[in-house]
């Protein structure tokens, strides 16, 4: 066989052994994987608003999802806001529940962090940052307390407590929350959410 | 403002060497002279940017619509491979003496982790066209900017008494932890 | 050069051709992935298995290879075992998929691979390209153990996620970070570089 012919032959052949190879893993890992991204979305969804079912997705866009929180009824009780900003270093990404009339929050999950470990990593903190977000009254944007303090009671309606050492990930995460709630207003008012059936993806 | 964050943070913030870790053996192995370094740096900016356009297609044009989305690392090698092949036969045309000089290390571009690096990342990211450009621009300039401080401070090694064990590859590397320190300060730029 | 017994096949991948150690290849992934000893074996076991496959898929069909596609080749061959790799993650260990990031995919770029096809695999037999894969992988599995262990134990005070410093200690986060990773690296290929030139000495 001349060389030429055999280059291409050996290539192609290659090629369409490793394509329908990878096509074949490719299908079978496709609903285990599909199933692994639901979960988590899933799975915070649930500890954002309490008294969850089942949940579906009311609006997407990039890096912004909306998704309303269902008691065993059907009926709305919350919505679970999925979104990415920048941080101090890298990308964050969390999920912010609020009521229904998105006057009050109810909790905050961090999915995903690379502030630098031991300060701006404990955005993910539950008695350092965390527990200060909830029942939090998000009507008018909310603002950060500086200096720090050591138990809840001692903050307003509508702030949260810095991380101390850590001002800039504790402002990005604020940064994050406000610009969502109030984006979020702005398409309840435009009527743009929908109010259909479908299953969180 | 978006596309400026992309471009310095890829620059500066997240280095590709420093923050990501990507291109270190590039970076290790052309970075005692000055000079290739930076033809380095510069050839791997060209492909950089080419890459991040050919591949930005590919994963939007083909593979998604058709959801062939386990194609894509196959996919992008293949069209590294190709695109270094191609800028190597190029080079050799217009400059032979670059050419020499860069010897090896040109078709090692392809095992730079820093090209199939910045496609992954892209496609991560879901960047749009501009954004992907931005980003192949910026993050080839950051891998320039690393390799070429790294070789301006290896030529004045050469100079130093370093033990033994650590010459070459060992000093080499706790400059480059101590460079990682140092652009750490960049941190917080982008608001 | 006289033939290498099985045995030295194997164990030249651990200590005087390791591949991080001695060859400096695979620094990507070794410096991103080893902050937490859980990450540093997952990317070890998954280059392994990338390895071992490739090397005995190459070594099979060598002969049938024209010279000139060798590479564009191996490397198909390699992206298509880094895909499996990459896919098997992601459905079953969720978690560490995401951990990993952007670095398993990028094991189809680890010079390790593709340097061992082009070295051994495509010229010696389909016994011998085993042996030498699983060497090469342990001698890999270990470089990242030792200097995850390394990190973890010095940055987060933890081993596999459990506590062993007291709580006296407080952790070098330096470790956690790029930074440290390089420094880390540097300062063992140093001791390794060390220990070499004394052993070569007393022979």
């Amino acid at each position: 066989m001349k060389l030429s012919v055999r280059m291409v032959v050996v290539l192609t052949s290659v090629g369409l052994l490793s394509g329908s190879f990878l096509a074949t893993v490719g299908i079978l890992t496709k609903e285990r994987i599909e199933i692994n991204k639901q979960r988590v979305i899933e799975e915070a969804i649930i500890k954002v608003v309490p008294g969850t079912e089942s949940s579906t997705k009311l609006y997407e866009a990039k890096d912004f999802k909306v998704y309303g929180g269902k008691d065993p009824d059907g009926t709305l009780i919350g919505y679970g806001i999925l979104v990415s900003g920048i941080g101090f270093q890298d990308k964050i990404t969390l999920m912010l529940g609020t009521n229904i009339s998105l006057t009050k929050t109810t909790r905050l999950e961090i999915i995903e962090q690379k502030e630098t470990p031991g300060l701006g990593a404990k955005i993910e903190d539950e008695d350092v940052f965390l527990k200060f977000w909830e029942g939090r009254d998000c009507s008018q944007p909310i603002s950060l307390r500086k200096p720090a303090v050591k138990t809840a009671e001692e903050l307003a309606a509508s702030e949260v407590n810095t991380i101390t050492g850590a001002t800039i990930s504790s402002e990005s995460v604020l940064k994050i929350v406000n610009n969502s709630v109030e984006r979020l207003r702005q398409l309840i008012k435009e009527g743009n959410l929908q109010k259909g059936e479908q299953d969180a993806r | 403002m978006e596309l400026v964050a992309i471009f310095i943070s890829a620059i500066l913030v997240n280095n590709f060497v420093l923050y990501y870790f990507l291109g270190i053996c590039p970076f290790l192995g052309v970075s005692k002279k000055i000079d290739s370094a930076v033809s380095m740096g510069l050839a791997v900016t060209f492909v950089m940017t080419i890459t991040a356009v050919v591949s930005w297609a590919i994963n939007n044009w083909i593979l998604i619509p058709y959801g062939l989305d386990y194609l894509k690392i196959v996919s992008f090698i293949l069209v590294i491979a190709s695109l270094v092949q191609l800028v190597e036969m190029f080079i050799r045309k217009v400059s032979p003496p670059l050419y020499q000089a860069l010897g090896i290390y040109l078709p090692l571009i392809t095992t730079n982790c820093a090209i199939m690096g910045l496609a992954l990342l892209a496609a991560l990211r879901e960047y749009g066209f501009t954004e992907a450009v931005v980003f192949g621009i910026g993050s080839g300039l950051g891998f320039t900017l690393a390799i070429i401080l790294m070789a301006g401070i290896r030529e004045q090694l050469d100079l130093a008494d370093v033990p033994e064990p650590l010459k070459g590859a060992g000093i080499s590397l706790i400059v480059a932890g101590i460079m990682a320190l140092a652009f750490m300060g960049f941190i917080g730029m982008i608001k | 050069m006289p033939a290498r017994s099985i045995g030295q096949e194997f164990t030249k991948g651990l200590w005087s051709e390791n591949p991080v150690f001695r060859q400096l290849l695979g620094l990507c992934p070794t410096l991103a992935v080893t902050g937490w000893v859980i990450n540093g074996l997952a990317m070890g076991l998954a280059t392994s298995f990338v390895l071992i496959f490739s090397s005995l898929v190459v070594s099979i069909i060598k002969k049938l290879i024209p010279s000139q596609v060798r590479i564009a080749s191996y490397i198909v061959i390699i992206a298509t075992f880094v895909t499996v790799a990459d896919r098997f993650l992601a459905a079953y260990f969720p978690d560490i998929s995401k951990d990993l990031g952007p670095y398993v995919p990028l094991i189809v770029v680890n010079c390790i691979i593709l340097g061992r096809q082009e070295a051994f695999s495509s010229k010696n037999s389909v016994g011998r390209s085993l042996i030498d894969a699983l060497g090469m992988s342990s001698g890999f599995v270990l470089a990242l153990l030792v200097l995850s262990s390394i990190r973890e134990i010095l940055g987060s005070g933890t081993y596999l996620g459990h506590q062993v410093m007291g709580s006296w200690f407080k952790p070098w986060i330096i470790m956690i970070l790029p930074a440290g990773a390089f420094l880390a690296l540097g300062i063992l290929l140093g001791i390794a570089l060390q220990i070499e030139k004394k052993t070569k000495s007393r022979v």
